[in-house]
């Protein structure tokens, strides 16, 4: 993986959604590269703009009492007021005990802080399980649009941008889902993506973005139109993140379904 | 242009030090950002108002770790508080609570009676003023899935699955949005 594929994470981990194997590739490159620590940690203040563009709302006046304990202080002074020089003493009894009392809140807080860490900890590894699970999932489901004996296969040839490029799409009738591979196709600039076209009925529907490294490309693709509206499947190269049809007609890749 | 938010990153240092002065003018400076951001994931004033508390005590806490050569004390703040609130949002599944309760308008008294110094106050607003802005020129497709994640703390497919989009789109998008926030972020440094 390329430094820019990492920043690219480091960019999805900041606002929260790198995948947890995403997440874990990041990791483990950020201990070795100052540069990609550089991006994640820009990045990671990016994304507060989000909340720094809201419009500030005072919390009420007795919840910053409790955060910041000024009740005590002021307790102690109101003490000292009432009881003049003469008992200094019970002043000073009162800022022990209260302090005393500060001290054990704050413990207490902090112990209430560690569990909820450790709490946290807990869900996160539960929900990592569980996005594991689905990945395990949408795995074994993509090994069985491969294997089904119900898989119809379509075959899409490199057109005169890329003559020698081509993809093989396996198609699940009955599930309306697709695993398309993409070989020999020119990697794509980096303002622009690939963008999987289905032609069934009078508009062209994108099933998808890609990016392609080395030539090659897999995509999944879900509700697909039925099997027999389908009457074609084209790539084209589009600005980045794709459009909602087709700006030119250089196809990559195409070919008829002829179901 | 000068920021603010780097003027005053000496509160989170001194606060490391013990300081009770600076951690109050801390939670006076950065109290409302945070309870608005709070609101806005969690979708009620209880559950805000117990995870403020929470972040001021971690960060009173934590102080420690603040490094201000990665990034300014608000953005620290405010990472706590986001994930103490998604986390939050995680455990007691309020998620669903506010699909059910969704279009009903949460009424919140919005009198912010700020405590920092009018300067203060002035140079906030220009830069609120100036962050949304920003946030403006993002796509709104991008500002879209940027918020699913950040405020609801949706992952790719379940973005995905709410606006029917495929998962390469709106990794896509996010990706895009993210960048073009951190060009911004420029202009606040």
């Amino acid at each position: 993986m390329t430094h820019e594929e990492y920043q690219e994470i480091a960019a999805l981990d900041a606002i929260g959604a790198a995948s947890p194997e995403e997440e874990r590739d990041l990791r483990e490159h950020l201990g070795a590269c100052a540069e990609c620590r550089r991006v994640r940690d820009e990045y990671a203040e990016a994304v507060t703009l989000l909340a720094r563009g809201l419009e500030p709302v005072a919390p009420p006046d007795d919840l910053r009492e409790r955060v910041v304990a000024g009740e005590q202080t002021d307790n102690v002074v109101d003490a000292r007021r009432r009881f003049g020089g003469s008992a200094w003493w019970l002043a000073t009894a009162a800022m022990l005990f209260l302090a005393l009392w500060g001290w054990r809140e704050l413990a207490m807080r902090v112990e209430r802080e560690k569990y909820s860490t450790q709490q946290a900890e807990i869900r996160r590894l539960a929900e990592e399980n569980a996005r594991l699970g689905q990945r395990n999932d949408k795995l074994s489901a993509e090994m069985a649009a491969l294997a089904s004996r119900d898989t119809r296969q379509i075959a899409l040839m490199g057109q005169q941008v890329a003559p020698a490029a081509s993809a093989r799409v396996f198609l699940e009738p009955e599930k309306r889902r697709a695993v398309v591979f993409f070989t020999n196709l020119p990697a794509n600039a980096k303002d622009k993506s690939y963008q999987l076209w289905i032609i069934a009925g009078d508009k062209p529907r994108s099933a998808g973005v890609f990016d392609v490294v080395n030539g090659n490309a897999t995509i999944s693709v879900e509700n697909l139109p039925v099997s027999t509206e389908i009457k074609a499947l084209a790539v084209t190269l589009e600005p980045r993140g794709g459009v909602a049809q087709p700006t030119n007609t250089n196809f990559y890749v195409m070919g008829k379904a002829a179901l | 242009m000068s920021s603010s938010f780097d003027s005053t990153s000496a509160l989170i240092p001194a606060v490391a030090r013990g300081d009770l002065t600076a951690f109050e003018a801390a939670y006076d400076r950065y109290s409302g950002t945070l309870y608005a951001l709070l609101l806005r994931i969690l979708g009620n004033a209880e559950d805000a108002q117990e995870v403020l508390q929470e972040t001021f005590v971690k960060a009173w806490t934590n102080a420690k770790t603040f490094d201000a050569v990665r990034g300014s004390e608000v953005a620290w703040l405010i990472s706590i508080a986001r994930s103490k609130g998604i986390d939050k949002l995680r455990s007691r599944k309020i998620r669903s609570d506010r699909e059910n309760d969704a279009g009903r308008e949460i009424s919140i008294q919005s009198s912010y009676v700020d405590k920092t110094t009018g300067a203060d106050n002035a140079i906030l607003s220009q830069e609120r003023i100036a962050v949304r802005a920003a946030l403006a020129e993002l796509p709104e497709a991008q500002r879209i899935a940027l918020e699913l994640a950040y405020f609801e703390g949706l992952s790719q497919s379940e973005i995905s699955d709410r606006l029917k989009e495929p998962l390469g789109t709106v990794k896509t998008r996010m990706q895009l949005g993210m960048k073009k926030l951190r060009d911004r972020l420029q202009a606040f440094r």
